[in-house]
């Protein structure tokens, strides 16, 4: 590698380790900073190459010259790639810290024509409207709870989706604006075009107008994030709206197959349930995939006791458009996943919410050999969420093995930024990442399902206390006992560690937020036991844990309903 | 159409600033500059700026309909920003 420099005309610092005295702990750091433990380990300016093989694979490329002609060479500090939320919490980051940021955000319109502004999925198609119509929803339960605890009034309350719908947007509109002020306030360049590598450092910017600009930069942030994923059957494209669509659906979507089993399916289905429409969700195997088994069957449970109908094991063949209209009639047609049956029905309006692909194949990844995965589109990243080319790195819903989740994608940006331009060596920590499920009952949860944990470390060597229970609010408005059900999964080798925490109740989500907080402290059984619940609560149910599920012994609650 | 609502209260010299701005709004955009007569009408909580608008600062320049998409203080000094709320359509 020396003489290759030297034969590039370039000086090199050289480092030695086994000539100086802390050799040995340079290499400690060099291994934490750069995921290396060889030598030698090359950085060029401030880049880090890796080690011999890799930097002459760059000489090869072309890249290495790249990167030694740079200084001021190139417009900018950083690209960023997308301006979602890991996106944004790169480029602010960055700009903080003093550095020259670029941020490009383009929405490809969806099929149905749909677009939206500066923020990402988050702000503009998930989980701000979601919560939004949630509530919506959830307020549409307690005015029925309402009259129980006395309220008298004598109108029919129905629901008006235009009213709902014109409130949400507005606040997103608002959002939006936000996130340009901010971008503006730090000096963060905004630029709203689709961003594609050309070549090293360089990326084609094009504006809805068709028009083409060019921006180099030293280091860039691949931050595109997902786009709903079709059925690829006839009339899907045409006819279906997808979550892209439906925040911002002009009109009430009325009878709605959903089709999916995922947490958008689930917790589109249950808003559109609670406003009073009809309701069918096709579920081609199971709930929530990767979630907690038994935890999803009671979400499902819950929803078809509540109004929503389910379709096992099918799958859409066909969509056709009976009626044009605001909303229209379709028909689909439907075939069984295990055998000939099929089913034909009309709807009005047919959401898809199969999954999400990743927005990585057409943005030039392949000009500078950056690595996908083929198959899922994911981009795979070292532990400082590194590409395989050393200047790019991405952040977000697209990297593969990561949670997908907004305050995931913005912890990691923030801390992927404090690494290249502030001096940190602070990763981000995937480990117990709490999140909600939105469904009419909501799901909170952190930590393993029980499934992993038992893959992990055997049935035996667990223990898993439950215990169902009834919300005091549910008991005058008559709602269900014997619904809400709360779990820990203990690890009898660790002090009985909580090593997963799961919740099926009312406000799941703020409940769940502060337990996984107690996790990252180290959260056992005793801890639990010793802490005093707030009554009250449905979170205190935590603290008076007893019931093993090896015990067998019943967890059903006393008292009607 | 857009429209905008502004008010001002010296020492603030935001004209310069908006008049500025103005040439980056769009066709049929309305702009309307008014004045919130005098502090103790301001300082009442229940006038019409408070209640209806939203208006709780001076100077404030907002796009009239919507809630949250505003400038206040001294951001309406920033031209930069001015020519973002100007360009929201």
């Amino acid at each position: 590698v020396k003489e290759l420099f030297s034969s590039l005309g370039t000086e090199c610092y050289v480092l030695e380790l086994d000539q100086v005295d802390d050799g040995a702990k340079i290499q400690e750091v060099l291994l934490e900073i750069t995921n290396q433990k060889t030598v030698p380990n090359i950085f060029v300016n401030k880049v880090h190459v890796g080690g011999c093989d890799q930097t002459f694979q760059a000489y090869q490329s072309g890249l290495l010259q790249k990167l030694l002609h740079e200084d001021s060479a190139y417009d900018y500090d950083l690209i960023v790639i997308g301006g979602g939320s890991g996106g944004l919490s790169c480029a602010k980051e960055a700009a903080i810290l003093g550095k020259k940021v670029m941020v490009l955000d383009f929405v490809v319109p969806s099929p149905q024509g749909t677009c939206w502004g500066l923020g990402g999925t988050c702000v503009n198609v998930g989980c701000i409207p979601k919560k939004l119509m949630h509530q919506a929803a959830l307020l549409g339960q307690a005015l029925h709870d309402s009259r129980k605890f006395g309220w008298e009034y004598n109108q029919q309350v129905k629901h008006n989706w235009e009213t709902m719908t014109k409130a949400i947007q507005n606040h997103i509109r608002s959002l939006n604006f936000g996130y340009g002020l901010s971008l503006r306030e730090k000096a963060v360049a905004y630029v709203n075009s689709y961003g594609e590598f050309v070549e090293h450092h360089k990326i084609k910017a094009t504006n809805k107008n068709g028009q083409e600009t060019y921006y180099t930069a030293a280091q860039f942030v691949i931050a595109t994030g997902e786009r709903p994923r079709y059925l690829g059957i006839q009339g899907d494209k045409e006819y279906c709206i997808t979550s892209d669509d439906l925040f911002s659906l002009p009109y009430c979507p009325g009878k709605t197959l959903v089709v999916g089993a995922s947490y958008v399916a689930l917790e589109c289905a249950g808003f559109l349930a609670g406003f009073g429409l009809d309701v069918t969700v096709m579920v081609r195997s199971i709930l929530l995939r990767g979630f907690d088994q038994e935890m999803a069957e009671k979400v499902g449970s819950y929803m078809e006791q509540h109004g929503v109908r389910f379709l096992w094991k099918f799958i859409p063949v066909m969509v056709q458009q009976l009626e044009k209209g605001s909303p229209g009639k379709l028909k689909v047609l439907a075939k069984s996943t295990e055998g000939t049956e099929t089913i034909e029905e009309v709807y009005n309006t047919v959401l898809l919410a199969i999954g999400r692909d990743s927005c990585t194949r057409k943005i030039g990844l392949e000009k500078i050999g950056v690595k996908i995965n083929e198959k899922s589109g994911k981009i795979p990243v070292n532990d400082v969420e590194q590409t395989n080319v050393p200047y790019v790195y991405a952040v977000g819903d697209i990297l593969e093995g990561k949670p997908e989740l907004t305050p995931v994608a913005v912890q990691s940006g923030k801390l992927l930024a404090r690494r290249l331009f502030g001096a940190s060596l602070e990763k981000c920590d995937y480990i117990n990442v709490p999140t909600t499920v939105f469904t009419p009952l909501e799901y909170g949860c952190c930590g393993l399902s029980e499934e992993k944990a038992i893959e992990i470390y055997k049935k035996e060597n667990l223990e898993i206390y439950h215990t169902l229970f009834w919300p005091l609010e549910w008991t005058v408005a008559g709602r269900e006992n014997n619904t809400c059900y709360a779990k820990i999964i203990c690890n009898k080798f660790d002090h009985d560690r909580v090593i997963g925490f799961h919740i099926l109740g009312p406000n799941a989500g703020e409940v769940t937020q502060g337990f996984a907080a107690a996790m990252k402290c180290g959260l056992t059984k005793q801890l639990l036991d010793d802490t005093i619940g707030i009554h009250p609560t449905c979170g205190e149910v935590f603290t008076t844990l007893e019931i093993t599920k090896s015990s067998g012994l019943d967890i059903t609650q006393k008292g009607c309903g | 159409s857009a429209s905008g609502s502004e008010e001002f209260n010296r020492p603030w010299n935001t004209e310069p600033v908006v008049r500025e701005g103005l040439k980056h709004v769009s066709e049929g955009c309305v702009f309307i500059y008014c004045q919130v007569t005098d502090k103790p009408y301001w300082k009442d909580p229940n006038n019409d700026f408070r209640k209806n608008l939203k208006v709780t600062a001076v100077p404030t320049l907002l796009k009239y309909g919507t809630v949250g998409i505003f400038l206040c203080w001294n951001e309406c000094l920033q031209a930069n920003l001015v020519e973002i709320l100007f360009s929201e359509d």
